[in-house]
């Protein structure tokens, strides 16, 4: 091959990867990422059970100890923090249905003066029923408080009756420790991989990144050559080399740059969650809660998710990217050789940004089913297949067969994609003046 | 090995509304400096284009070197500055001096030594500051010129194709160019460029083409040209300008064909039958004091506005003939 097209690949991708933009967009980009997986953690240990929960009151009309457990239940609980012998720990107030609404009263307002008492929980003969509570207090609107407070007192009602039944009191006991926690596993015609969010993870991951690259070295394709043409500086180089060497050169080098970028954000996202999530862990849980921040951790979809990347997922992500990158960037090429302005430039590419974000609308039905008929009429389309069949990789199982065939229709679309832009660019490059009529395009296509 | 740098056959590009160039045919002698003059929209632009395999003809052949000029590696023998002078504005200067060579085919370590020389050479590189090492939007536009002249011939190329050379330079550059031009025919180089300029073409040109709406008007040697339309050009100088008959007898159109008037220089092509000596004659008899009266070989510039005619220009053309 034409040892030219590695020339003007050599140039662009060196003077792009030296520019102040990469650098920043290579670096930033995973920082925000990583960010954007910590912070819900960092935010689900902060906003985990307040250390109010607590410094309750329990008023127990219930005449059944339920009141006795709760707080029992409310001391074993380590992420409430209480110690023995700490003077705001839960008080239980044993009385009848008919004091209730008069002691309750009283305890509210006791809630409204005083900050060391947090809320007041009554148990009446519906809550042993396993019907109803009622929590009147200050941290009534937080929700992980709350979701706490329900599954205490609910295990506790059973608890309670479970006794009452004549069920052993050690073996109620037991069941109240035991903290049982849901595994998933996605299960294929394949057989059992990875787990159902990490598969949900990589394809949002796969899908975003694909679409953002295209999107983002597409317009720097554009630009570039929009910068050779109205800097003429096209003309001397087309005297030496072919327009559809420079064109492939010039799609080549970005999509490396491309390829770069995605490895260096792949390499700076696996450092940042497997060195610095642990230290923000770890940081978290010197403040308290540590369980609540080790549970968040599990239940983030990050750890799953890069376990669930599988070499075969990333080869096939790597092929539609090489192949969807390649049919957009010659269709942005040719939009740029067409026009003499950035204004003009971003008209011309309309029709492109149409099948990009037309795609990406779409990305949420297929991630909803990934089964559905859209879902696998998208990933046939050659302009729609780079981003939604790697997504849908993730999510369900296809058929190699599938895989292979939406392969081949991409390829041949791809193929027409650098004819079509081949013709256009040629002609393009050295027509000034004012931008031309489709009807001209045409003309150009077929002439050239 | 060819004679001929060039060998233009029958050569047509049409254009959507117009014709750029018809049928057209012409021989530039290897090591020979040659001129492609022509008013704008003539087709000067488009023919030097299509040498360049930049843009195809519509049919005929074009021969580099004796070779057809899209044979493999041909064109790495040829540097081109084109009328339209641009280079990648935010690069470094020798970064992209370095990617034009490269694309002609030279090794970066033997462009990075020519780079250098280059640049000291065209006073480039001096104690205060390395211009190879700016970026391009940093130059003056007489360096960026100078920096765009280096790309031309920084792969040392046997035939040097110039667009339009002189368009926007300042006399002190212009004469830098006519020096490297005359320095690259002593390297037995052959240097083709267009210009409308036809005063540029006549010092320093050996062979000339003039072509008109696309098609040849004349070529051949600058001296054979001239002989040919020569004898039938009469500069006369009058010491008190035309005073009593003489506008008459120099208006008179069986005498005078065309007449170029400067106050007391006038430079005359005789009318086809007339004859020299008649005109003295009438000129003495209305008592014009003569200073100059020589029977001369036509300026190319009266060859070409008498060839060409200031219908020459097509209308509704643009500069990129």
């Amino acid at each position: 091959m034409d040892n030219k097209i590695w020339v003007v690949a050599k140039r662009e991708y060196l003077e792009r990867v030296r520019s102040r933009w990469f650098i920043a967009m290579t670096l930033l980009v995973p920082a925000l990422m990583a960010g954007a997986f910590l912070f819900p953690i960092w935010m689900a240990a902060r906003g985990s059970v307040s250390n109010q929960l607590g410094h309750i009151r329990i008023l127990d009309a219930t005449g059944t100890g339920l009141g006795e457990r709760i707080a029992k239940a409310m001391y074993a609980d380590s992420t409430l923090g209480i110690t023995a012998g700490d003077s705001l720990a839960p008080r239980v107030e044993v009385v009848t249905p008919t004091q209730l609404p008069a002691k309750e009263q009283a305890a509210i307002a006791e809630v409204q003066l005083r900050d060391h008492i947090a809320g007041v929980l009554s148990l009446t003969d519906s809550s042993i029923a396993g019907q109803s509570a009622r929590y009147a207090g200050r941290n009534a609107s937080n929700i992980s408080d709350m979701d706490k407070l329900r599954t205490i007192v609910r295990q506790s009602a059973m608890m309670v009756r479970l006794e009452h039944e004549g069920v052993r009191p050690e073996i109620v006991n037991d069941l109240a420790r035991s903290n049982m926690r849901l595994n998933t596993d996605r299960v294929t015609e394949t057989g059992k991989s990875g787990s159902g969010t990490a598969g949900l993870f990589v394809g949002i991951i796969v899908g975003v990144l694909l679409f953002m690259s295209i999107i983002f070295h597409g317009q720097n394709i554009l630009r570039g050559v929009l910068e050779e043409k109205a800097t003429r500086v096209a003309e001397v180089v087309l005297s030496s080399v072919k327009p559809e060497s420079l064109l492939a050169g010039k799609v080549l080098g970005v999509g490396a740059v491309g390829l770069t970028q995605q490895a260096a954000w792949l390499g700076i996202a696996t450092y940042l969650t497997n060195f610095l999530a642990p230290i923000v862990m770890k940081n978290i849980a010197a403040k308290g809660g540590a369980a609540a921040a080790a549970n968040a951790a599990a239940a983030s979809p990050i750890a799953g998710a890069l376990g669930g990347i599988s070499l075969t997922v990333i080869g096939i992500a790597l092929a539609y990217f090489l192949v969807g990158f390649v049919f957009y960037a010659c269709l942005y090429a040719a939009a740029g050789s067409m026009v003499n302005s950035e204004q003009e430039a971003q008209q011309a590419a309309t029709p492109v940004m149409f099948l990009l974000i037309s795609t990406w609308l779409m990305v949420n039905p297929v991630l909803v089913n990934p089964t559905s008929r859209l879902a696998v009429v998208l990933s046939w389309l050659p302009w729609s297949s780079p981003i939604i069949m790697p997504m849908r990789i993730g999510l369900t199982s296809v058929s190699p067969l599938e895989v292979a065939g939406s392969l081949v229709v991409a390829i041949i679309g791809c193929v027409a994609a650098v004819w079509l832009s081949a013709r256009i660019y040629r002609v393009g490059m050295l027509m000034y003046g004012k931008k031309p009529t489709f009807a001209e395009v045409a003309k150009w296509i077929r002439y050239a | 090995m060819s004679d001929l740098a060039i060998d233009i056959r029958h050569v047509v590009k049409r254009f959507e509304e117009h014709v750029a160039v018809r049928d057209l045919s012409l021989e530039v002698p290897r090591g020979s400096v040659y001129g492609l003059l022509g008013p704008n929209g003539a087709g000067k632009t488009t023919t030097i284009r299509m040498i360049l395999d930049v843009i195809a003809p519509d049919s005929g052949t074009i021969s580099i070197f004796g070779v057809p000029h899209d044979s493999p590696g041909i064109l790495n023998k040829v540097g081109y500055l084109p009328e339209e002078r641009g280079l990648y504005k935010k690069m470094q200067v020798r970064r992209v001096l370095l990617f034009l060579a490269e694309l002609k085919g030279v090794g970066v370590r033997d462009a990075s030594k020519r780079i250098d020389e280059w640049l000291e050479r065209f006073s480039l590189n001096t104690p205060e500051k390395n211009w190879g090492d700016a970026k391009v939007d940093e130059l003056s536009r007489g360096m960026q010129q100078k920096v765009q002249f280096i790309a031309t011939l920084l792969h040392d190329p046997d035939l040097v194709i110039l667009d339009e050379p002189f368009s926007g330079l300042d006399p002190i550059n212009a004469q830098a160019l006519k020096d490297a031009v005359v320095e690259l025919k002593r390297r037995g180089k052959t240097v083709i460029f267009s210009t409308h300029v036809m005063d540029n073409a006549e010092k320093m040109c050996d062979s000339v083409c003039i072509i008109a709406r696309g098609v040849k008007v004349l070529d051949g040697a600058v001296a054979a040209v001239r002989q040919q339309h020569g004898g039938r050009n009469v500069a006369l100088s009058l010491a008190n300008g035309a005073l009593n008959g003489v506008g008459a007898i120099l208006r008179d159109p069986s005498l005078v064909n065309k007449l170029d008037e400067n106050n007391r220089f006038f430079e005359i092509e005789l009318a086809p039958d007339a004859d020299p000596q008649s005109l003295l004659r009438r000129l003495i008899d209305v008592g014009a004091s003569i200073e100059r009266f020589e029977l001369v070989q036509p300026s190319l510039h009266q060859i070409f506005i008498q060839r060409v005619g200031a219908s020459g220009v097509e209308t509704g053309m643009s500069g990129h003939g």
